[in-house]
């Protein structure tokens, strides 16, 4: 066992070392797992950071009600009576002077010019009030200051600013007839908010003639993730046609939108890994047509065929793995904290960041191995199974 | 040992032959059908015939590794069809949008409503034809998964603004004449299966009606069809005065204003005159054109050209890699009979263009096979239950194809060509 070991290795030392002899095959076969990897990385990481954005989003001590059906904050809406009524219900915490913890937003859509393109796309402008931003926490004014109730004041997240146009501090904006500053920008820690203009809740209503109506309602709850009483009072009073969930469950399901890149990532991956596939078959084949000479040689001289075998199957493994690699690299050197922008499924931008994880690099260099393997084990095949004289008759 | 080896290594064979029959299946029965009607042999003919007899025969000395080598392209020209095809389907509704159409939307967001008086006071306007107004409804059919394009629109002056639109006389009066009536692109009524005459459930999931529910009652009066093949069809329309009698809130108000001018020329007068109209009022409007508003729609997504278009590169990118790797080698390896041939009296020219000729035949047969899966692919895209665009293989993605072909050829043909040629018969032979 130990002699046969012990001759796999030497087989495997001499096929690494005589590399460069087949230095641009080699090259070729490398460089196209490289490409492979990297593609596949570039599309995970990318539906990854688009659905950590929206998954750090939510807080499980929050829950969030909507119209039902409504599926989304925009398409809700939600009078002042429901949120009156709904704020009496049990399970819901107390602020300091002892009031139910909840927050009445507004969500509308502004246009605003996306800096890649140059063209209007959708913003989400959210009427807020001082209880949401106590409720959130978290949040954080890196610039200016926070915005005054009552004035045409807004305050824009970090990611509006590095995506979008026109939203600098201290520069004017206007929506429809109505002129409003930007006085500050804040920081939630990379979650979707940061996507948001935030402005007072009286002044959106206003502006946008909701009257005294509002789309969500943000409610603190007094035990994490327990929305039980605000569902036993939804069920139980026709008059609320609502729809609960804890915010963490509302983002998440959101997150979920981009997962139709994750196979369309595998799925490219896949087919263009068949390519290199094919492209690395090529080359071990040659290598072992090129090498036939030597293995035959080894084998006259009591060499296992076996050690052949494993000799080409390492080779072709460690040209994948190498290509596997320098694509990884690529791509985390590359692709990963890239910042861009997608619509959602509130219809608005959200700005996000890729972000390749350790699971994901895991899953390029598994397929890096795949074609190691398979474009290895044919060839390795070949090698073992060299008919000694024929071999020494090919290259005389 | 050796026989239990031998044994386990031609099991495992056999099984990677089954696993892997989708990629080979193909490519044996298109042999085996030419096999079988004689084209392979008529091949052979024309090529000996176009002194192309060498060339021939120098592609097929080592099958295993033609055939590798044509997957490889095989699979690129198959990602860059598709992907092509895709993207074209995408750009189909910037590309097909009417130069004489208007749209005319709230100025803070199109998300944002318009009061329906609006209608009548552009109408009154000159240098346009036609006017209409839509609403997005927000419907889903069963579950809130299957959410649609649907609105609520003016029945007839719809039906003259967006005229790509295909009814039947029948289906026309049908919908004209009806309150409840619904019309729906071909390609959602067969993914739900709807058909004329069918009473369907639909569900907004922006509107309800006044006791609360959110469910809507329509007839089918009406499947549409596209004047052009990659016309939308699965968006859906009904009747804006079912609509407006029956929610709850926000009634009179509308999402958008379609209005078709005279002439594209007078686009920019009737732009500037509508929203002049409506400057000062609590709802400013922005009018664009048609196109410009379907191209930010699209931009909304973020720039997926570019991340189709990086796909297809890297995918070339390996491809010529591996192609033009493969050619240099097998060419090296012909040193001694390039040589030979040399001595015959071949002339050196003659054989640079046998090796050009050879990469060539290499890239566009399989380039073409890639154009071919393709045309596979989208029939069964196109016939699967799922929510994507019309997928059509142009006229001009065919034709970028061979041009892409024709230069993966020679790409990779041209360096072992021009070594063939500079190639010293003394130095070709003393080399073997």
């Amino acid at each position: 066992m130990l002699r046969l070991l012990s001759q796999i290795w030497t087989v495997i030392v001499m096929n690494v070392r005589s590399l460069p002899q087949r230095l641009w095959m080699s090259l070729a076969a490398t460089f196209a797992v490289t490409v492979v990897v990297a593609v596949l990385l570039s599309f995970l990481a990318m539906s990854n950071g688009f659905s950590k954005t929206l998954s750090g989003t939510g807080s499980e001590d929050v829950a969030i009600v909507t119209r039902s059906g409504s599926q989304s904050e925009l398409n809700s809406v939600i009078g002042r009576d429901s949120v009156n009524i709904l704020s009496t219900a049990s399970g819901i915490a107390k602020t300091a002077d002892g009031q139910p913890f909840y927050s009445a937003e507004l969500y509308v859509v502004v246009d605003g010019k996306k800096r890649s393109s140059g063209t209007e796309v959708n913003i989400p402008m959210r009427g807020i009030s001082s209880l949401g931003f106590d409720l959130r926490g978290g949040i954080e004014i890196v610039e200016g200051r926070m915005f005054a109730d009552g004035t045409n004041e807004i305050i824009v997240g970090r990611g509006i600013l590095d995506q979008f146009s026109g939203f600098e501090l201290g520069s004017e904006v206007a929506f429809g007839k109505t002129r409003w500053t930007v006085v500050g920008v804040f920081s939630t820690g990379g979650s979707a908010f940061e996507s948001e203009l935030w402005a007072d809740a009286r002044m959106v209503q206003d502006l946008f003639n909701r009257g005294n109506s509002f789309q969500t309602m943000r409610i603190k709850l007094s035990e994490a993730g327990n929305i039980r009483g605000l569902e036993e009072m939804i069920e139980n009073d026709p008059r609320l046609i609502l729809d609960v969930d804890t915010e963490a469950g509302y983002f998440a399901a959101q997150g979920e939108a981009l997962e139709g890149i994750v196979w369309f990532g595998w799925g490219i991956g896949i087919v263009m890994g068949l390519g290199a596939l094919a492209g690395a078959l090529n080359t071990m084949y040659t290598s072992v047509a090129s090498r036939a000479s030597e293995i035959a040689t080894l084998r006259a001289i009591g060499f296992s065929n076996v050690s052949a075998f494993f000799g080409t199957l390492v080779e072709s493994v460690v040209l994948s793995l190498i290509g596997g690699v320098i694509g990884a690299l690529v791509s985390y050197i590359f692709m990963d904290g890239l910042t861009t922008a997608t619509i959602g499924a509130s219809f608005t931008q959200v700005v996000f960041t890729f972000e390749l994880s350790a699971d994901l690099l895991q899953n390029g260099i598994l397929l890096a191995l795949v074609i190691g393997l398979v474009g290895g084990f044919f060839p390795a095949l070949k090698a073992a199974r060299l008919p000694v004289i024929v071999a020494f008759r090919g290259s005389a | 040992m050796t026989a239990v080896w031998h044994y386990i290594s031609l099991i495992f064979r056999l099984l990677i032959r089954i696993v892997t029959a989708p990629v080979w299946l193909p490519f044996w029965i298109v042999w085996w059908l030419f096999e079988k009607t004689g084209i392979n042999r008529l091949i052979v003919k024309v090529a000996m015939a176009l002194g192309l007899y060498l060339v021939f025969k120098n592609l097929t000395r080592k099958p295993l590794r033609l055939f590798l080598t044509m997957f490889a392209t095989f699979v690129a020209f198959l990602i860059y069809g598709t992907l092509s095809t895709f993207e074209s389907a995408i750009d189909a509704g910037v590309e097909l949008s009417a130069d004489d159409r208007l749209i005319v939307v709230n100025k803070i967001n199109f998300t944002q409503p318009l009061p329906i008086s609006y209608v009548n006071r552009v109408k009154g306007l000159e240098n346009l034809t036609d006017v209409t107004h839509l609403n997005w409804f927000g419907g889903y059919y069963q579950d809130p998964q299957n959410f649609m394009a649907m609105f609520a629109v003016d029945e007839d002056t719809f039906l003259t603004v967006y005229n790509e639109i295909v009814l039947t006389p029948e289906e026309r009066q049908d919908w004209l004449g009806s309150r409840q009536g619904l019309i729906a692109g071909k390609s959602i009524a067969d993914q739900y299966g709807w058909k004329v005459g069918d009473r369907i459930p639909i569900n907004s999931n922006i509107f309800s009606k006044a006791d609360g529910s959110t469910s809507w009652e329509f007839d089918v009066v009406g499947i549409y069809t596209g004047t052009d093949a990659q016309t939308d069809t699965s968006s859906v329309y009904f009747h804006y005065d079912y609509f407006n009698e029956t929610q709850s809130f926000g009634r009179d108000f509308i999402g958008f204003i379609g209005v078709r001018t005279v002439d594209p020329a007078m686009n920019e007068g009737v732009i500037k005159a509508i929203d002049d109209l409506f400057a000062n009022t609590p709802y400013e409007t922005e009018t664009v054109p048609e196109k410009v508003f379907n191209q930010a729609f699209i931009e909304q997504i973020g720039n997926l050209s570019l991340i189709l278009g990086s796909v297809v590169f890297a995918a070339f990118f390996i491809i010529l890699v591996i192609v033009g790797n493969s050619m240099v080698l097998a060419i090296r390896e012909r040193t001694g009979e390039i040589g030979v041939l040399k001595t015959l009296g071949f002339k050196s020219t003659r054989i640079f263009f046998m090796i050009l000729a050879e990469s060539l035949l290499l890239a566009i047969f399989s380039g073409a096979l890639g154009l071919l899966a393709t045309s596979l692919a989208v029939v069964a895209v196109n016939q699967a239950p799922i929510q994507l665009p019309v997928l059509v293989l142009t006229p001009a993605i065919i034709i970028e194809a061979l041009v892409i072909m024709i230069g993966l050829g020679l790409v990779t043909g041209i360096l072992p060509a021009v070594n063939a040629l500079r190639l010293n018969i003394i130095a070709a032979l003393s080399r073997q």
